[in-house]
């Protein structure tokens, strides 16, 4: 068990003004078995009025709407948790064993994953630290080749990624595997940004593993979001009108 | 109903011309895309009318409610608690692969818990007098406007066969469907979301939209705020809006919940949703219970929820998946209709009778490729049903569709949409795929 | 149903404003059809006013043009076709009845072309056009929607007349009726009046001499009436 202090702050910079920007943000950290949430405050800056609710697979989701022109948009969330690992949920949405948009395999995953699945026989967390080995062997954890849109597939084919790709395929093999998982996006100790990782079903909970840094989650992961994958999990969504042609995003985050 | 009596009908309701004729002055148009040009046409009428007994239509109606109620529990259970998948009912994979399983609905109950307002069931008659359901439509049937304009019409043209003969008055679609919209009011104006005037249902749209007394909006007049749902007036306010009966497909609803590039959804309209502040018609998630391939298990959930038998019967279905029906499949291919799972409208329908030697090989497997993917039928001998085609009477395949409201009861309207093929060979008649359509006279 | 959205006020006065071309479009021509049993080439004035130039050469390529030629957009089947554009959208609020007059006077202007005489031909459009005004007005219980369209059907009135020289005295009729129809539209709609091309119409349509000096002037006012004031920080 670990007392986190967490924040976390989006600036989004616009080139010209826009406005009816309607946005959905997942940022507010759940309450889950392994972690609860102490204390929590979101900024977000033209002010706002938003509505809080929870989606169905458990995030909370702030949906706000400015009408007038406006350049920018930030957010800002501050708070603290108490995070324990070792506690576990224990609640599965069957969807989880199925493969989503960015995780459903081509031709050449699907022989990858044939390939491989012989080569190890064990319990579920066996299996699954068997293929983030793999994983941490033959891809490359680069920045900029890769998008928020790439897919498993494609990650995979570059044999290069970020944390989002490498969850995104150790989810496709575990699915393949018949062994459910689902996307996880959070805070770690890692670098200024938002962290990825992965939660497989043992058959009785769910269990965290770290596929990026290929090592099981601990009390210092902070969970912010989770779903089938990346769509169902992006902090911030818009649809906003205007002449701008391009949008600038700097994100920080510190967990301590 | 003899068939000199239909002759008589015919006769009185007279020419084609002058019925349609009247149609084009009321626009009662599809828009049509060829080529990617967009055109719009006048959906061809036939002024001989299909007639259905009263016994017969009281049994279809008992058969369709029956069936609605049981694919409303079903859509319930799979967005709660699946019930039916636990008990080994559906294997959970066919919900699971289908394109129309929304996770992102789990959870939601609608507004007096019913997700299928306004279904569309598709059946058939075949020579032995049988009806069959071809199809369940929970998403968004359309066409309920058609026969509801060309009864208004067939009543001025021959108001003898009306006079003369003891047919049930079907003008009352559009007061049913504003009660059901009532009914799923969470406080505010009815509206109707089109994706607007270059859609091929347009005109229904804007005729519903009319005789509901509702708005027509697009979603560029409609944002979410504080979770509610407005409309922007022109005065510079907002109108709250309590039921949207949209005629946009689900993924395109919202661009924050589902695909990000759709310009014609409203952001946040999920949040709304979720919050139990506005009632959608028909609910996000439906695509689930009209798959081609759960089709199969709508008997087994009649059994299940209601602890009936099914009163009505489906064209017997072979699902691929299951090794006894996939032989079965391989072995009688060449008399099977094949349907691609995924395909609507009239698409990704083939007989194997059409096929060749080299082309029945080569969709045996892909059948065994992608068991999950196809169901193969039983081709059902229609009852062909006479069309006049230039003063001659020529015999086509032809369906109902018909439509049952689900508010504080579930009604059938007694009517339905009767579509033919124009093609003397073809089981096909969606109106996407060129036919006509008839009036449906259901006897007092 | 009280609201009504932006798109479909706009829908509203467009659809009064070119239905109007359309009628006095035909209107027009019917009139120099009589003129130009007389005099060869009447058409011409026709096309002074609009400063359009001659590459008719006869009668009948002019009238041919103007009356059926949907890609002419002076011409009544061009301004018809842009009714019933706006009309389709507008079904709930001006009814299918309504709507149908608009497909008629579509067909009936299409089947006049092949008339063996054009000016009997169009009487039936004319007395579709006159029930489209009679059908709608039955039709609509919301004097708001109705006003909205009744602004676009006199604006353009008014500004066919300036242009075509109607006498002071017609034109300052429909001018009066204008002012009827501004005063109608509720505050903080988008018909209410521009104040300052307001004030300029009224002053310049007060009397003969002065409308006549700068009847331009009164063509650019209703032209951008309803454009929101400048604001000066």
């Amino acid at each position: 068990m670990k007392m986190l202090n967490f924040s976390f702050s989006t600036k989004l910079t616009f080139d010209d003004y826009v406005h009816d920007h309607s946005f959905a943000l997942r940022i507010i950290p759940p309450d889950t078995e392994s972690q609860k949430i102490l204390s929590c405050s979101l900024n977000i800056s033209p002010s706002v009025t938003t509505k809080q609710t929870v989606d169905a697979f458990g995030n909370n989701v702030t949906a706000g709407y400015i009408q007038g022109d406006h350049r920018f948009l930030d957010f800002e969330i501050k708070g603290t948790a108490e995070v324990d690992s070792s506690k576990h949920s224990s609640f599965l949405m069957p969807c989880y064993l199925y493969q989503s948009e960015y995780t459903a395999p081509d031709e050449e995953l699907i022989d990858f994953y044939a390939e491989l699945k012989d080569k190890n026989i064990g319990y579920v967390s066996d299996r699954a630290a068997f293929f983030s080995d793999i994983l941490s062997d033959i891809i490359e954890y680069k920045k900029g080749a890769t998008t928020t849109a790439t897919t498993a597939a494609e990650a995979f084919a570059l044999r290069s990624g970020v944390c989002q790709d490498f969850s995104h395929i150790l989810i496709s093999l575990l699915r393949m595997d018949g062994i459910p998982a689902r996307y996880i996006a959070g805070l770690a100790f890692c670098d200024g940004e938002t962290h990825s990782w992965v939660e497989y079903w043992t058959g009785d909970h769910w269990e965290g593993i770290d596929p990026a840094n290929n090592c099981p989650v601990n009390d210092d992961y902070l969970v912010i979001s989770m779903g089938r994958d990346f769509h169902d999990c992006a902090i911030d969504r818009g649809v906003m009108f205007g002449r701008y042609t391009q949008q600038l995003q700097l994100v920080r985050s510190v967990l301590t | 109903m003899t068939q000199q009596n239909t002759e008589q009908f015919t006769k009185a309701v007279g020419n084609a011309n002058e019925i349609n004729e009247l149609l084009r002055r009321y626009g009662v148009k599809f828009g049509i895309y060829k080529n990617g040009v967009f055109n719009e046409q006048f959906f061809p009428f036939d002024p001989i009318p299909r007639v259905i007994s009263s016994e017969d239509f009281k049994s279809i109606e008992k058969g369709l409610v029956q069936r609605v109620n049981a694919l409303n529990e079903f859509l319930f259970d799979i967005y709660h608690e699946k019930n039916i998948v636990r008990d080994g009912i559906i294997p959970e994979i066919f919900i699971y692969i289908s394109k129309g399983y929304l996770a992102q609905c789990e959870g939601i109950t609608p507004k007096n818990r019913i997700y299928s307002h306004i279904s569309g069931i598709d059946l058939v008659q075949a020579k032995d007098g049988e009806w069959y359901i071809l199809e369940d439509n929970l998403r968004i049937p359309s066409g309920a406007s058609y026969p509801l304009i060309a009864r208004e019409l067939t009543r001025i043209a021959a108001p003898e066969a009306f006079s003369e003969n003891e047919i049930v008055d079907n003008r009352n679609y559009a007061q049913l469907l504003k009660e059901t919209m009532e009914y799923a009011n969470c406080g505010g104006i009815r509206a109707i979301l089109t994706p607007g005037r270059y859609n091929a249902a347009y005109f229904e749209h804007s005729y519903l939209a009319e005789h509901t007394g509702s708005v027509l909006v697009q979603n560029d007049e409609l944002f979410v705020e504080d979770n509610i749902l407005y409309q922007r007036t022109y005065s510079g306010g907002k109108t709250r809006i309590g039921v949207l009966y949209r005629r946009i497909a689900d993924e395109y609803l919202d661009p924050l919940n589902f695909l990000p590039e759709s310009l014609i959804g409203i952001p946040n309209l999920m949040e709304v949703y979720r919050s139990g502040n506005v009632g959608i018609i028909n609910a996000i998630g439906n695509g689930v219970a009209d798959d081609k391939g759960i089709y199969y298990f709508v008997p087994k959930m009649i059994k299940y929820y209601l602890g009936e038998e099914p009163i009505l019967k489906n064209a017997s279905t072979y699902l691929p998946f299951y090794e006894e029906d996939m032989k079965y499949a391989m072995d009688n291919l060449e008399k099977l209709v094949i349907k691609d799972v995924a395909e609507a409208g009239g698409y990704g329908v083939v007989f194997g009778s059409d096929l060749t030697r080299e082309k029945l090989e080569e969709f045996r497997r892909t059948i065994i490729a992608e068991p999950r993917r196809f169901i193969a039928q039983e081709v059902i001998d229609f009852l062909d049903l006479p069309i006049l085609d230039n003063g001659e009477t020529i015999m086509r395949k032809a369906d109902l569709l018909a439509f049952v409201l689900s508010g504080e009861t579930t009604r059938v309207w007694t009517s339905g949409l009767t579509r033919f093929s124009r093609n003397p060979d073809s089981f096909v008649v969606n109106s996407s795929q060129g036919g006509g359509f008839k009036d449906t006279w259901v006897l007092k | 149903m009280t609201t009504i959205s932006k798109e479909h006020s706009d829908r509203l006065y467009w659809l009064g404003r070119y239905t109007e071309r359309a009628f006095i479009t035909m209107k027009t021509i019917q009139n120099l059809y009589d003129k130009m049993l007389d005099r060869k080439n009447a058409y011409e004035d026709f096309l002074r006013y609009f400063g359009i130039s001659d590459i008719y050469g006869s009668n009948e390529t002019f009238m041919k043009s103007f009356l059926y030629d949907g890609s002419n957009a002076n011409s009544v089947a061009y301004s018809l076709e842009r009714s019933y554009d706006n009309g389709i959208v507008l079904r709930e609020e001006i009814s299918t009845e309504s709507l149908s007059f608009l497909q008629l006077a579509k067909d009936t202007l299409a089947k006049s072309e092949s008339s063996r005489n054009t000016r009997l031909s169009l009487l039936s459009l004319e007395d579709q056009m006159y029930a489209f005004w009679g059908c709608l007005n039955e039709h609509i219980y919301n004097d708001e929607i109705r006003n909205i369209i009744y602004i676009g059907k006199t604006i353009e009135r008014l500004d066919l007349y300036i242009r075509m020289e109607y006498p002071f005295d017609i034109t300052r009729k429909e001018y009066i009726r204008l002012m009827k129809n501004l005063e109608r539209a509720p505050k903080g709609t988008p018909y209410r009046y521009n104040t300052a091309n307001y004030s300029e119409l009224v002053k310049i349509m007060e009397n003969e001499e002065k409308y006549r000096q700068n009847s331009e002037k009164v063509i650019g006012c209703l032209e951008h009436l309803f454009e929101p004031m400048e604001v000066t920080v």
